[in-house]
């Protein structure tokens, strides 16, 4: 019997992450099209094509070496990155309660730390045209500071993101950490059956304004304007994706969407109540939850300029001081 | 040069962008010199898109070269074969048709306000802001299509000869009116635009204080045009030019010197563009568009200055046989230069490219070899 119940689970497991992949790569174009397109008054691209159809195009185009000191690690963190967003929606799925030690808030910080450890790396680890080397020597005009340190966009964004680390990600950590100060429980199973009985923290207070630091989380953590400091067009351009090409940037691409799936499911988890299993009515919550975060992030997106450290900075103290509110009227 | 920001300690980190870079229109290399993000010190090298016009013009004739002078640019090029065509003109003492004049201003002004719009959607898009970038690009549109309608072309209209204009370009009743209608919707779009740029308290923040170019050092780095307006100076080589004066505007200028001023500045030199153009079609005189009976003679060097849309065009050329000797042409983007460096300094490197993008380049057409005479 035990041996049906696991097979079951797995089962389970996999027909849920499939379906939330599929969702997941229409997020994107969904965003594009029917919010930045509309709102800006044009076409936009097919709906299909930001989340799965340039993935499928890049794929099969021809790939380029990398001017990195460590050229297979730098190819192989687009995939740490999926692995990693993989392993959270695989914790999110309530089949991964029975494993209280894993399926916590704890696990799923420590696995999107991973996630934003991974920028850092990949913006080391490159070296682009774009900056570092020209076909030509460029210091012909002889600047009155021939000596300094020639550094280049993408060691410019991996330093961002050590500063997304250090405090830009705060707002999402401690929306994360409210339903815990409310339930006592790090472990997801106790904060699910809790909203079960009491209804979804949502329509709190305290979940209310941690509903609100989440998304600026989310848009944070997913680097979408106004937050785009680690891919501002104006400087760093792609930033640490830049030399990514061919199916590591298809990897990328994918990567993105299912990020966005990923943490609308763990808004589902944490402030609603209901994981994301396909055997229960309860996925499409989970499915409309993801639909909406991109529709709003990119009306936010569409009506603002990117920040610099002039705005994020007020920002990410306000939403902290926010997610802290929410923190100490939970615990009250 | 840069006595006022110029920081004398050592810099440690340099951060070269280009000469290909998604913020800038075109290529050029730009080397900040930064600590901890904020700029330092900038350095501009252009360089890898010179063709060598004036050297091309040597020895062409006349209104080849005219022709190929238009070649310069991509957004001005009225403005150049305008320059080109008036140097000749004044160097062999032709007076043209007052009707051809005011098609000129007609097209001048059209130019500017689509090289204005330009300059805001793409300031809009290196803020990070596509929806007002997209927005401005939708009422620039109708200008293109006006400039199609009249000129018959896009881009590089081929409107002003030796002479006057030529024919396929006169203004018959039904374009004056297809003109004051667009007119009418592009300065209602304009109008909504400036409400909505104004009223919008994040982006002033982000536009605030950035790229600070003040009024002193303006005029010791001899910028000119809106770039220079923008610092206070009231100072539009229009109001000497013999062409404009039957023409009623105001000089707009701003007091800030910075980005929001100068962006301002050309959403307001925009409305007086349309006022003249308005003015042009209301006053416009009939009667032919060209002369044709000009004599070719030889001439000395002839200076001609005109107000384009980024500040001060100079064009220069003698004429021997009925050829261009000599030829010298100097656009508002090299006297930018100076202040495109100045403006990064102190400012977030997130708001370098803007502090450039502010001073309006165009450096494809600056793209020339320059001889510095130190005095």
């Amino acid at each position: 019997m035990s041996y049906i119940t696991a097979l079951y689970s797995i089962l389970a497991v996999i027909l849920t992450v499939v379906l939330c992949f599929i969702v997941s790569t229409l997020l994107p174009g969904i965003e594009r099209k029917y919010v930045h397109a509309r709102i800006q008054q044009r076409i936009g691209p097919p709906v299909t094509s930001p989340g799965i159809m340039a993935p499928i195009k890049f794929y099969f185009k021809e790939n380029i070496t990398p001017n990195s000191p460590l050229p297979n690690l730098y190819k192989a963190l687009p995939i740490v990155c999926f692995i990693v967003v993989l392993i959270i929606l695989i914790i999110l799925t309530p089949q991964a309660y029975a494993i209280p030690s894993i399926a916590s808030i704890i696990a799923i910080v420590g696995l999107l730390k991973v996630e934003e450890i991974c920028y850092v790396l990949m913006g080391a680890l490159s070296k682009s045209v774009m900056s570092l080397n020209m076909p030509f020597p460029d210091l012909v005009k002889g600047a009155a500071h021939l000596d300094s340190e020639r550094s280049f966009i993408e060691d410019l964004s991996s330093k961002r993101a050590l500063r997304l680390i250090s405090y830009g990600s705060f707002p999402l950590y401690l929306a994360i950490f409210t339903p815990v100060a409310i339930t006592g429980s790090i472990f997801l199973q106790d904060i699910v059956i809790y909203q079960q009985i009491n209804g979804p923290f949502l329509f709190t207070l305290s979940g209310a304004i941690a509903a609100i630091v989440f998304f600026l989380g989310y848009m944070i953590l997913l680097n979408e304007y106004p937050f785009a400091i680690l891919k501002t067009k104006a400087d760093v351009i792609e930033g640490p994706y830049m030399e990514y090409a061919s199916k590591y940037r298809s990897i990328v691409f994918i990567t993105r969407g299912f990020l966005m799936f990923t943490l609308g499911a763990l808004f589902s988890v944490l402030f609603i109540g209901i994981p994301p299993n396909i055997f229960s009515w309860g996925i499409l919550v989970n499915i409309i939850v993801a639909l909406i975060f991109p529709v709003l992030m990119g009306i936010f997106s569409a009506f603002s300029p990117v920040f610099t450290n002039r705005q994020f900075y007020p920002v990410v103290i306000g939403a902290s001081l926010l997610g802290i509110l929410a923190i100490v009227v939970g615990l009250l | 040069m840069l006595e006022e920001k110029k920081p004398m300690e050592t810099i440690e980190t340099e951060i070269p962008m280009g000469t290909v870079h998604p913020a800038a229109l075109e290529p050029y290399r730009v080397r900040f010199f930064v600590e901890d993000e904020i700029v330092k010190e900038a350095e501009i090298t252009v360089g890898v898109n010179h063709r060598g016009i004036e050297r091309i013009m040597e020895g062409l004739p006349v209104e080849k070269a005219n022709a190929l002078t238009e070649k310069i640019c991509g957004i001005c090029s009225n403005a150049h074969v305008w320059n080109s065509v008036r140097t000749a003109e004044m160097g062999l003492e032709i007076s043209i048709p007052e009707r051809a004049s005011y098609i000129r201003i007609i097209m001048g002004e059209l130019e500017r306000l689509h090289s204005h719009f330009l300059y805001l959607a793409h300031g809009c898009e290196v803020l990070g802001h596509e929806t007002f970038s997209m927005r401005v690009f939708y009422l620039r549109e109708a200008i293109m299509d006006l400039l199609h309608m009249i000129g018959g072309n896009r881009v590089q209209y081929g409107c002003s000869i030796i002479g006057g204009v030529r024919p396929r370009c006169d203004l018959d009743q039904s374009k004056i009116e297809k003109l004051l209608n667009s007119l009418k919707s592009v300065e209602e779009g304009l109008s909504g635009f400036a409400d909505r740029f104004t009223s919008d308290s994040i982006l002033m923040s982000r536009i605030e204080g950035i790229g600070l170019i003040p009024q002193k050092q303006a005029l010791k780095l001899e910028v000119t045009g809106p770039t220079l307006r923008a610092t206070g100076v009231a100072k539009d080589l229009r109001t000497t030019m013999p062409e404009y004066e039957n023409f009623d505007f105001n000089i707009i200028t701003q007091e800030g010197g910075d980005v929001k001023s100068n962006l301002l500045m050309r959403v307001l030199e925009a409305f007086e563009s349309i006022k003249i153009i308005r003015q042009a079609v209301d006053e416009l005189p009939s009667g032919a568009v060209i002369d044709r009976s000009w004599k070719m003679v030889d001439c000395e060097p002839i200076h001609s200055y005109i107000e384009v849309p980024r500040g001060t065009l100079y064009h220069s050329y003698a004429l021997e046989d009925g050829r261009i000797r000599g030829s010298i042409i100097r656009t508002p983007s090299m006297t930018n230069i100076g202040a495109m460096q100045y403006a990064c300094i102190g400012d977030h490197i997130t708001d370098a490219q803007l502090s450039i993008v502010q001073c309006d380049p165009c450096f494809t057409c600056t793209d020339r070899a320059v001889e510095i005479i130190r005095r």
